[in-house]
């Protein structure tokens, strides 16, 4: 039997004061899941006696990093969660936040796990979850449409989302990404900074609705299980208020074709996923303004990838998958954005 | 016969696949070890073309810089654009090559902004050469495992 380690040792002492009336409180299994671009993720079980019974819960614990893919706030991420728990979004419930490192050395919130279910978007490319690819994308893009139609007032999100008038929405994003292409370029990004230009010549027209924005909705950040079903929208930590077009561009955007078959998303048709969203939304998906935000997903994403490769130069974090995204991901992202201005086929 | 470079990295990035992967516990490790191989996949494949792609795209840069400084109404860039354009990569060592290289893509970056800002058939005439000295600076850069 494996011993109990230093962290699980310390998220036990942290939890301990936490559960009013729970006695003999146990952190085990601590075991780092792969992926999450910006926090190390975790799963483990949670043992505890309470009112002479045992109960054992298993949860997530999404910690801050060294350095990461996105520079981002748990704060938000977990109020996002909190926020969407119980509606027609479906996420896990986030249980606790903690922002003073001491407990753990870095900041981190807690949440429960939702297991047995997939997220890979490998996985998809094979049985049991392959026949399922279209109702899996039919629940993506519906539960997208759902988002897009929250109100983030009603949520409790206003005020902690930064406000934005539907006119500057598309300003304050791509300038966000621009600076970060900025601060973290190590060479020169010629297709992305032509994109940025023709993206300030070619402003979209002001958001139909200012609304709340997941910002990293695509094809491995939910999960669904073997019938196809969506059970978890996760990974909420770029979440903002802004124009809706956003979240539906960045599913659509053709590096997350990994099934290269021309299905957005690895799913279905982009005209179908379109048509699903509007509905779903009651929003319209203007042909230009969709244009508009589908080459700014291409200037955030390669701002992602080259962030990422910026961290693995400077050694701030060792993950080979951020040198490996800012190889492979970066020259995809740059084909995307070649396709959809019709400099290459 | 001696083992060839990119043969001895396809054979390690097999032995990582195939022998260490399945042995790697925990599953986070087993990724990261899944992920270094196909960083290895990416070299062996960049390996081959290392040196031939910047020396091709250097000579196409310069040729586009000589092609264009002559349109070109800044007489700065124009000045700078011929320099350039008079330029050759002096050493085959890919890090020489890559300065070289990047030093151009940053002064196209400069002439497409310029070009763009101008009038008249040679600045679209221009822009299109650029245009197409981008997909295909793309195209050479391609790695096989990307999903576009």
């Amino acid at each position: 039997m494996r011993a109990v380690s230093d962290l699980e040792r310390r998220l036990a002492a942290y939890l301990a004061p936490r559960l009013p009336g729970a006695r003999n409180v146990e952190v085990s299994g601590l075991d780092r899941i792969h992926g999450g671009a910006s926090r190390e993720t975790s799963r483990f079980v949670l043992r505890y006696e309470q009112d002479g019974r045992k109960v054992e819960r298993r949860l997530i614990l999404r910690r801050d990093p060294p350095g990461s893919l996105i520079e981002t706030d748990r704060r938000v991420e977990f109020a996002a969660y909190r926020a969407f728990h119980g509606t027609a979004v479906p996420v896990p419930q986030a249980l606790w936040l903690e922002e003073d490192p001491a407990p753990l050395d870095y900041p981190f919130f807690i949440m429960e796990e939702l297991s047995g279910f997939e997220s890979n978007m490998q996985a998809l490319l094979a049985p049991p979850y392959l026949p399922h690819r279209a109702k899996i994308g039919r629940g993506k893009w519906s539960i997208l449409g759902e988002i897009a139609k929250a109100d983030a007032e009603k949520l409790g999100l206003v005020g902690l989302l930064a406000p934005v008038a539907p006119d500057e929405c598309w300003r304050r994003e791509l300038a966000h990404w621009e600076r970060v292409l900025d601060e973290d370029e190590l060479e020169p990004q010629p297709v992305i900074r032509a994109v940025i230009r023709w993206l300030r010549r070619n402003p979209p027209p002001p958001a139909q609705k200012v609304g709340v924005v997941h910002a990293d909705y695509r094809t491995g950040n939910f999960l669904f299980d073997k019938d196809g079903e969506i059970r978890a929208i996760l990974d909420w930590e770029m979440a903002h208020l802004g124009d809706p077009l956003e979240d539906l561009a960045w599913g659509i955007n053709p590096v997350w074709q990994w099934s290269r078959d021309g299905l957005a998303g690895s799913l279905l048709p982009k005209a179908e996923a379109v048509r699903i969203w509007e509905e779903a939304s009651g929003l319209r998906a203007d042909p230009r303004a969709l244009l508009w935000w589908e080459l700014f997903s291409c200037v955030k994403g390669q701002a992602i990838w080259v962030s990422g490769g910026h961290e693995y130069q400077e050694g701030a974090n060792h993950d080979p998958v951020l040198c490996l995204s800012s190889w492979m991901m970066g020259n995809s992202q740059d084909r995307a954005a070649l396709m959809l201005l019709g400099h290459l086929k | 016969m001696k083992p060839e470079p990119s043969h001895a990295l396809e054979r390690l990035m097999q032995a990582l696949l195939t022998e260490l992967m399945p042995a790697v516990q925990p599953a986070y490790r087993q990724a990261s070890v899944g992920a270094q191989a196909m960083m290895i996949a990416s070299v062996r494949e960049e390996l081959d073309r290392a040196a031939a792609r910047r020396v091709e795209e250097n000579r196409a840069l310069r040729a586009l810089f000589a092609e264009a400084a002559p349109a070109i109404m800044d007489a700065a860039l124009r000045e700078r654009l011929a320099g350039a354009a008079q330029g050759t990569d002096d050493s085959l060592l890919v890090p020489a090559l890559e300065a070289g290289n990047r030093a151009l893509r940053s002064l196209l970056v400069e002439l497409h902004a310029h070009v763009e800002s101008l009038d008249g058939a040679d600045a679209r005439r221009i822009e299109a050469a650029i245009w197409r000295e981008l997909a295909a600076s793309t195209e050479r850069r391609k790695l096989s495992l990307g999903p576009c």
